[in-house]
Parts: structure tokens; C-alpha cells; sequence
């Protein structure tokens, strides 16, 4: 890093104002991406789906609070976790703050996890969170928006993550990155892995519940606040493996 | 809204259509990454001071110890009582991040140019934690170009993302980035503007994925709908 080539203020200007003219391509291209979200269709749900919540048991529809869009984080936090997945913590960290704003806007944010409520509740308690985070325990609602698969489905394939079919998964054993986060959960490779991350948004109109987007693995990465910053930093993301923990871990290492 | 209402099959056809956009757009944005990494730096010499919860600082010390600087030049004017609600909709993003960020080698700090009494006021209201110094003072707004002189703007000289502009108000929203290295010496590497700011507010991203987007066509400016945490 020391040896980083430096310059004029001309200099740097001149490297500036090309690099702006590509980030400016780059601002227009999410804006496009985002009128293409706009028209995409829409499917209907079908299915009751439901969940337990702070404020008892809800259907799909009363997560909305009134607002006519849903967002849902899928928070990966199986039954079988000691604690939420680290990763998705620190992408609660960026989202957290924002719910409050999102809902003036019509739009609900919540978080949706396979673990009991009450893992859930201790859990945002410890991190100190506000989003509203429910509990889909019992429901297919997982398996539906492909972030869960069973047991079966890991051994031998057939289930589908991102828009493509996985093979069965090839158990690494307790190394590697994998393996070191999913001991932060308190489980091992297998049990980790059952539970994928991704985005679902939801649309209700005339008291009907349609499914209008998801995204899942890097699509996650506009919404992870931490790595855009990063992306403006000297050294970018510099990382090899698994860094983050959770914000109050990070001491303990 | 009135999309059109499909099959699972149907919806999964347009959704992957728009996938292989979105993964170009990702690829895209690593790129950028790579394109800012491989900047030429500037020297930073002048010897600025800021006022912070310990008393005076100097740039180094914002530092504290890593050798990554990101400051956010949070709009909050001398004569304001409270800082820009834009930028505390920015802040409510970004208030869970720098403990991640100083992992990576990376301190962040917000600055503004009111005193920082006044900064340190609204940063309880809000119940805030990353560092916030005041600028009060110093010229470093100024040369970061995200503050501007009255003069500056009568004579059509504000430079504000990279353009001379007439209509620059006082203060202005940006990002910048410094660098330490082992010997003490800073450098300027980076700094964006106005949209150039969009990425870093989570908020926006995440209505991006939702039926009515950002929503804000109807406004005579797009963030008339945001208020401070609150204030809502």
C-alpha cells in the first residue's frame, strides 16, 4: 500500500472525472433496474401462510400493518441455531434503522426466521434490534421462497437456490469458512446451510397477497450496508475469509 | 399499480431475464471497486484541526489507529439547530456499520460545521453512536468542496460534484476517503457526490425492490417524504 502512486491534484482530477462519468453509468443502470422490478409480474398467493408474532399469530397479509408493500428479510435462524447467522446480523445492523422510514413510505419491513418467537425475541433483544421479525416455524413459507430445504433435499439435490438447481450439497466436513460460521450458530455445516438468506417482496391489493421479487446469494449485496462503504475504501473489501461477527463479538476473539 | 398477474412459471421466465441484468450490474459495481482502488492519490498538507467529544483533533487522529479514513460530511450548518434530515435518514443507515467497517482497517467519522455542542446535542436526540467532530472553523469543508462561501455562489464558482454551479447551498452532502501510511503522511483518495451517495443508503436499495420503487415522482424534491426518525 505504500508504494500507491501519487499526484498533482490535476492528476487525481483527471482519474476523478473518468471514473465519474462510469459510476454515473453505473447510478442510471439501478435506476433501470429498478423500473424493471416495477414491471415485472405478479403472482398470486395462494396458499395461508402463518406466522406467530409479538402480537400473537398473522397471516401473510396482517404483516403488511397496513402498508400495501411487504418487504421480508430471510434472516437465516433455524430451530436448531443457538443464535442468528452472522452474516445476516451484520446486514440487520445496515437495515435496522430503517424500518421506521420505509413505513412511512408504504412499505412494511420484517424479518422472517425459522426459529420459535421466543429465540427470535431473545435474540433482537441481545442485538438490540427493532425491526419486526416473526417466526415461520410449522409454515412452508421457507421452503415456498426456496430459503430452506430439508434434509432430504441436501443429500440428494433437486432443490433450488438462486434461480438455478443445486446438486446435492458436498459435505466439506468442520473446515473452512463455512464451518467456522456455522459453529457460530451453534451447528454444524449441514444444519447451517438448510436455512439460505434472500429478499421476498410482496404486494397486497384489494385484500389479495401477490409475490412480486426475490433475490437471493449476491443480490443480497446492494443490501448489505457495510460492503458499500467498504467498496469507496483504499483497500475495498480486503478480505480472504470470514472477518465480520456479530457487533457484539468482536471483542471476544 | 396493475401488473400483470401470472403463473409461477410466467414470473419466473421475466424474473430470470432481469437476473442476468442484475448480475451484470453487480459485476459491474466490483469493477468501480477495483477503478477507486487503483486511484492516484493527492497529498493532504494542510494541517486541519476538529472538535471532538476528547477536545481538539487533528486529521491523523481521526485515524484512531487504522489506516482507512471514511468521513461522511453530514450537512449540519452553524446556524442550524438541527442537522439535515436527508442526511440523518443517511445516518439511520449507517449508525450499525463502523464496528464492522473497523475490522477492515477502516475508521469512520461523520464531520460537520456546526460547533460541536450542537452536534453533540442532536447526536443524543437521535440516539446515535458513530463519531461525529465539528469542522467549525477550519477550512476542511471548504476544501472538500461540500461547503460554500456566499461569494462562491453569487459568482457562479461553487464546485460541487466535479461542475461549477450557481445554486450550491451552504452546505452540501459528499464522501470522502483518506489514507495513512506507516510514516504519518495522508492522502486524499477519493470522494463522491450528490447521487454519488445514493449506494451508501440502504433505504433507497431496498425500496428499489419494491412494486412502487423509490415512489417519489409526485415531489417537487424526491426526499419531501422523509422526516427524522423521529419526527415521523
Amino acid at each position: 500500500m505504500t508504494t500507491h502512486r501519487t499526484g498533482t491534484r490535476k492528476d487525481w482530477l483527471a482519474a476523478r472525472l473518468e471514473l465519474l462519468e462510469a459510476e454515473k453509468e453505473h447510478t442510471r443502470r439501478s435506476d433501470d433496474l429498478a423500473r424493471r422490478r416495477q414491471e415485472l409480474p405478479w403472482v398470486k398467493i395462494d396458499k395461508e401462510y402463518r406466522f406467530e408474532t409479538d402480537d400473537g399469530s398473522a397471516t401473510l397479509a396482517d404483516l403488511f400493518r397496513g402498508r400495501s408493500q411487504l418487504l421480508i428479510y430471510h434472516f437465516m435462524f433455524g430451530p436448531d441455531y443457538t443464535a442468528g447467522c452472522p452474516s445476516c446480523s451484520a446486514i440487520a445492523d445496515g437495515f435496522n434503522g430503517i424500518a421506521v422510514h420505509l413505513a412511512s413510505h408504504d412499505v412494511a419491513l420484517s424479518a422472517v426466521s425459522r426459529a420459535p418467537l421466543a429465540k427470535l425475541q431473545t435474540y433482537k433483544r441481545r442485538m438490540g434490534w427493532t425491526f419486526p421479525w416473526v417466526s415461520s416455524l410449522g409454515s412452508n413459507f421457507n421452503s415456498d421462497f426456496n430459503v430452506w430445504l430439508t434434509e432430504e433435499q441436501q443429500r440428494h439435490g433437486g432443490y433450488e437456490y438462486n434461480y438455478r438447481r443445486a446438486a446435492a450439497l458436498q459435505m466439506a466436513g468442520n473446515e473452512g469458512p463455512v464451518a467456522e460460521i456455522a459453529a457460530m450458530t451453534g451447528t454444524d455445516v449441514a444444519t447451517y446451510t438448510r436455512e439460505r438468506p434472500g429478499m421476498s417482496a410482496f404486494v397486497l391489493e384489494d385484500g389479495l397477497v401477490y409475490h412480486t421479487y426475490s433475490t437471493y446469494a449476491r443480490g443480497l449485496d446492494a443490501l448489505w450496508g457495510m460492503y458499500q462503504w467498504l467498496d469507496r475504501a483504499p483497500k475495498g473489501r480486503n478480505e480472504t475469509g470470514i472477518w465480520w461477527r456479530r457487533h457484539d463479538e468482536y471483542d471476544k476473539r | 399499480m396493475s401488473n400483470q398477474v401470472v403463473s409461477h412459471e410466467e414470473w419466473l421466465k421475466a424474473r430470470l431475464e432481469l437476473l442476468d441484468a442484475e448480475k451484470e450490474f453487480t459485476r459491474q459495481r466490483d469493477a468501480l471497486t477495483r477503478r477507486r482502488m487503483a486511484m492516484p492519490w493527492e497529498r493532504v498538507e494542510k494541517p486541519y484541526r476538529f472538535e471532538g467529544p476528547e477536545g481538539v483533533v487533528s486529521l491523523a487522529d481521526l485515524f484512531e489507529g487504522r489506516s482507512q479514513l471514511l468521513v461522511y460530511h453530514f450537512m449540519f450548518n452553524p446556524d442550524w439547530e438541527a442537522g439535515c434530515p436527508s442526511c440523518s435518514f443517511w445516518a439511520d443507515n449507517f449508525n450499525g456499520i463502523p464496528i464492522h467497517l473497523n475490522h477492515r482497517d477502516v475508521t469512520f467519522t461523520a464531520i460537520s460545521r456546526a460547533p460541536f455542542a450542537k452536534i453533540g446535542a442532536y447526536k443524543k436526540r437521535m440516539g446515535w453512536s458513530f463519531p461525529w467532530v465539528s469542522s467549525y472553523g477550519s477550512d476542511f469543508n471548504y476544501d472538500c468542496y461540500v461547503s460554500f462561501k456566499p461569494e462562491q455562489n453569487a459568482d457562479g464558482k461553487s464546485y460541487y460534484n466535479y461542475r461549477a454551479r450557481a445554486n450550491a447551498l451552504a452546505d452540501e452532502v459528499g464522501i470522502s476517503v483518506f489514507f495513512k501510511n506507516e510514516s504519518g503522511e495522508l492522502f486524499h483518495t477519493y470522494s463522491c457526490y450528490s447521487r454519488g451517495v445514493d449506494m451508501l443508503n440502504g433505504a433507497y436499495n431496498y425500496l428499489d425492490l419494491v412494486p412502487k420503487g423509490r415512489d417519489e415522482h409526485g415531489f417537487n424534491f424526491t426526499m419531501k417524504w422523509v422526516r427524522r426518525h423521529d419526527e415521523y
